[in-house]
């Protein structure tokens, strides 16, 4: 991230303060490129390598049973005589054995379960068995497509008709971006993928959506009334909500990977749950693209859409030929929440006036950037929208 | 304006104290999933496309078989075409995959003996019904001509070992049992059978049809290559004797054997009625079911694994709990404790609703539901972080902590709103269009979704309001509120 003020305090005190200044929209293609070569490099993995399924899609059989002290060399040696011996052989959380074979035959099934008993010291009815037809991950598949599909149309439909299609259009393309990515890093990874991994996912879908929603919300309530006013443009405005809201993106960020962290490190990793590591994977990715791509990606589309719309660039055109504080300038929140004192009553309408409430806290004020010559791209890109 | 902020905040703990109550006093508790306690799970699904109604009709077929198994909570329903049968806490797991999930094993067993219905000693010795009317018989399909013969060979004497009916799961096919055959439910004759000599895979085919040489209903069916060598072989044997048709440790039929030489198809004749002969050719075909069901994907799960889940489960959940709030509490300092309130009011209405759902319509926390819950955390959690940063916002514009709790409220709700609509859009989209286990996680996120909307109107806000408004609350200095939103400026000298 750029930051284009002085600092003014810690990072940590403007973070909290809500006073950050990153420039979050004019960056865009370098957001942009850093997406694009992520999600390259996830396609190419995927068409060399593909994806590494579970039993699930593939059809087979595993075992599972917990066995203290065993290791994955004596699994192999005690599934030596069953036939089983080049099974997948997992331990989790140094306790829990899990051995995964292509289909078996119920003999052949139950002499493994004999072996891993004896292995762990405990009885047949000890071992959990789990075997899967070879249709049946591709029927979790095939639903999970048609719930992605209805998902993206309830989704477009519900910002639509709560904000603007244009907001559905940019919280979708990070939604898009956010399947790339982590399609692309499951088979980067070879971590397996299970139907447990594609519903998790497919539900944090719905949860990084809180955070772009979180975002539009602020940048529909600013729209109002700065852009309205005609003092900032619309990438702008956006920039600025950004970093009003940032904090709260980061918050909501954070709390929402504590738990999954913690059904990650706790129940996956000590207590060798794995189901949970399935979920908790996918949730974590889920979730880390998502609160990339609700900055990244969702609020630079949404700046790019609607600064070409007539009244956006009108404003822009105008800023740019005064070519003054207000345009020049990205505005701290602090300043623009002062700027806007007046106009925007509904929500910012101050008791207090506006400047006496910020005169104790010395605030930044409004200043021109500093390199104002890095600005000189800009021009250029507009150039090429007209 | 400060009575019904007092009423909303009462009134919702009055209701979350109400519901733990009715919970802990009518019994309810969250019925675990099969992976949290052990049992069995198994998918089935039809070979080939079957009406609604044929799936149906398998489903009670599947219901009557696992009540005989003494499951406590079995849960048998339709996903989509598929049959999904869950069976937690079974003792003998492969034995309940057994009888479940495979379409039951069709068995000829010779008839040693026929016996009264009723299991009377005073009435074994008895001699074997008339087999004027009742008694099928068989017919080679070369000969055409049904000549019944008459049906026991060996019967008058009290059969060896008693005479009792043999339970269900006694019924193995190399020993000799007693089994009945019903009509309408009730039991009309048993039969004392040797062990199977063959089962129904020797058939290819069956179809009942009316035979009209002789007026009547009969069931013709074919015998596949090996099977065909097989029947005449038990044919032979038994010829001129009686062999029972047998399925679901029931006699479905009793035809006698007329002749050795069957040549890969036969006809069984009898006193049937177009529904019987109907009936009895599916059996056949199928088993007891009316269509061929496939084992899709079976899973077994331990007890002993099961709690072990649980433990992970709850650890995972715990630690991520204290985790969150820790976290609210050194940013957010007092309000971090309003999030504690908050969550334990939630954690209650929802320990409620999914006692009662697990107490009435058989809702199973699962592994995947748990998790759904820990995660369900984070978007509670998230409302307050965008309700608490609002205030801050409203503070950071100049306006005292007392009227910022308002507005910011209001403001924040519609934001939370928004974004809980978008979330539960997502979790009910899947929980309406997937299968299988993991549609509770969809569930429990969906419910929390909304949990988080309506606790975060009728407690938070009047809890926040509330406590704005107190200005012992607001200025002390650990737990300033003016702290927790970093308002320097203002009154609150943190």
């Amino acid at each position: 991230m750029s930051v284009t003020d002085k600092p003014t305090g810690s990072l940590r005190h403007r973070l909290y303060q809500g006073e950050t200044n990153f420039r979050f929209i004019s960056l865009w293609r370098r957001w942009f490129l850093i997406s694009g070569v992520v999600i390259l490099i996830g396609i190419l993995s995927l068409v060399f390598q593909g994806l590494n399924f579970g039993i699930d899609f593939e059809g087979g059989t595993s075992w599972e049973v917990t066995a203290p002290g065993v290791s994955v060399e004596a699994t192999r040696d005690a599934l030596g005589p069953t036939g089983q011996g080049d099974a997948q052989v997992q331990i989790l959380g140094g306790r829990r054995l899990l051995v995964e074979a292509a289909p078996t035959g119920p003999e052949e099934q139950a002499k493994v379960t004999a072996a891993l008993a004896k292995l762990a010291k405990t009885s047949a009815s000890n071992v959990a068995i789990k075997s899967v037809g070879p249709s049946w991950g591709g029927e979790v598949t095939s639903k999970a497509q048609r719930a992605l599909v209805f998902f993206f149309l309830a989704i477009a439909l519900y910002i639509s008709l709560r904000f603007e299609w244009k907001m559905a259009v940019a919280a979708l393309a990070a939604v898009v971006h956010d399947i790339l990515v982590t399609v692309g890093v499951y088979s980067l990874s070879g971590f397996e993928v299970t139907p447990a991994t594609v519903i998790a996912f497919l539900t944090i879908l719905g949860f990084s959506l809180y955070d772009t929603i979180v975002v539009f919300d602020k940048v529909d309530e600013n729209t109002k009334g700065l852009a309205a006013s005609g003092r900032l443009t619309y990438a702008d405005t956006v920039n600025l909500s950004m970093n009003q809201v940032l904090m709260r993106s980061l918050n909501t960020s954070l709390v929402a990977i504590l738990p999954i962290l913690s059904v990650l490190v706790i129940g996956a990793g000590v207590l060798g749950a794995a189901t949970l590591k399935d979920f908790g994977l996918a949730l974590l990715i889920g979730l880390l693209t998502g609160a990339y791509s609700s900055i990244y990606v969702a609020a630079p589309v949404l700046a790019l859409l609607k600064e070409r719309e007539p009244r956006y660039r009108a404003i822009r055109q105008r800023l740019d030929a005064r070519g003054g504080v207000g345009r020049g300038a990205v505005l701290t929140p602090a300043a623009a929440m002062a700027a806007s004192g007046g106009m925007d009553g509904a929500g910012l309408g101050a008791e207090v006036p506006a400047g006496e409430a910020r005169a104790p806290k010395a605030p930044t004020p409004p200043r021109p950037r500093q390199q104002s010559n890095r600005g000189a791209p800009r021009p250029r890109k507009r150039g090429r929208r007209r | 304006m400060r009575r019904p902020l007092v009423t909303s905040l009462v009134g919702i703990l009055v209701i979350a104290v109400l519901s733990v109550v009715y919970t802990q006093v009518v019994g309810n508790k969250p019925l675990l999933g099969l992976d949290l306690q052990g049992g069995v799970s198994v998918v089935l699904k039809p070979v080939k496309k079957v009406d609604s109604g044929v799936l149906n009709q398998s489903i009670s077929i599947i219901r009557s078989r696992v009540d005989a198994l003494g499951v406590a909570e079995p849960d048998i329903s339709r996903q989509g075409d598929a049959i999904v049968v869950q069976l937690p806490g079974v003792k003998d797991p492969e034995r309940a995959l057994r009888i479940v999930g495979t379409t039951a094993e069709l068995r000829f067993r010779p008839v040693l003996n026929v016996l009264p219905a009723s299991d009377n000693p005073a009435t074994t010795t008895t001699a074997a019904p008339t087999t004027t009317t009742t008694a099928p018989s068989t017919t080679t399909t070369t000969s055409k001509v049904p000549t019944p013969v008459p049906t026991t060979t060996t019967t008058t004497t009290a059969p060896p070992g008693g005479t009792a009916t043999t339970p269900r799961e006694q019924d193995q096919p190399e020993k000799t049992v007693i089994l009945p055959e019903t009509k309408a439910g009730n039991v009309v004759r048993r039969y004392q059978l040797g062990p199977a000599e063959l089962t129904g895979r020797v058939l290819k085919t069956a179809r009942a049809q009316f035979d009209a040489n002789n007026g009547a209903w009969a069931v013709n069916f074919e015998l596949n290559g090996e099977g065909a060598k097989k029947f005449d072989e038990l044919a032979a044997k038994y010829v001129g004797r009686q062999v029972a048709i047998v399925l679901d440790s029931e006699v479905k039929s009793a035809p006698t054997i007329n002749t050795a030489n069957f040549q890969g198809s036969g006809q069984i004749t009898g006193d049937f009625t177009e529904k019987e002969a109907k009936e009895l050719a599916l059996v056949l075909r199928f088993g007891a079911l009316p269509v061929q069901l496939q084992a899709e994907n079976s899973e077994q799960v331990s007890a002993s694994l099961g709690s072990d889940s649980l433990r992970a489960g709850l650890g995972a959940g715990l630690v991520g709990l204290a985790l969150v709030v820790l976290y609210m509490i050194l940013y957010y300092r007092a309000l971090g404790l309003v999030v504690l309130l908050g969550l334990a009011l939630s954690g209650a209405l929802m320990w409620s609703i999914v006692s009662f759902l697990s107490a009435n319509n058989g809702l199973a926390l699962s592994l995947a539901g748990a998790t759904g819950i820990i995660v369900s955390v984070g978007v509670t959690v998230d409302s307050y972080v965008v309700y608490f940063e609002r205030l801050k916002d409203e503070i950071r514009a100049g306006k005292t902590i007392r009227s910022s709790v308002d507005r910011g409220f209001a403001r924040a709700y519609r934001t939370i709103l928004a974004a809980d609509a978008a979330s539960f859009i997502g979790a009910a989209l899947l929980y309406l269009l997937t299968v299988g286990a993991v549609r509770g996680f969809a569930f429990f996120l969906g419910l929390s979704t909304v949990l988080d909307v309506v606790v975060a109107y009728f407690f938070t806000r009047p809890m926040v309001v509330l406590l704005g408004r107190n200005r012992a609350f607001t200025e002390a200095k650990w737990l300033g509120v003016a702290r927790g939103l970093a308002a320097t400026s203002e009154g609150g000298r943190a």
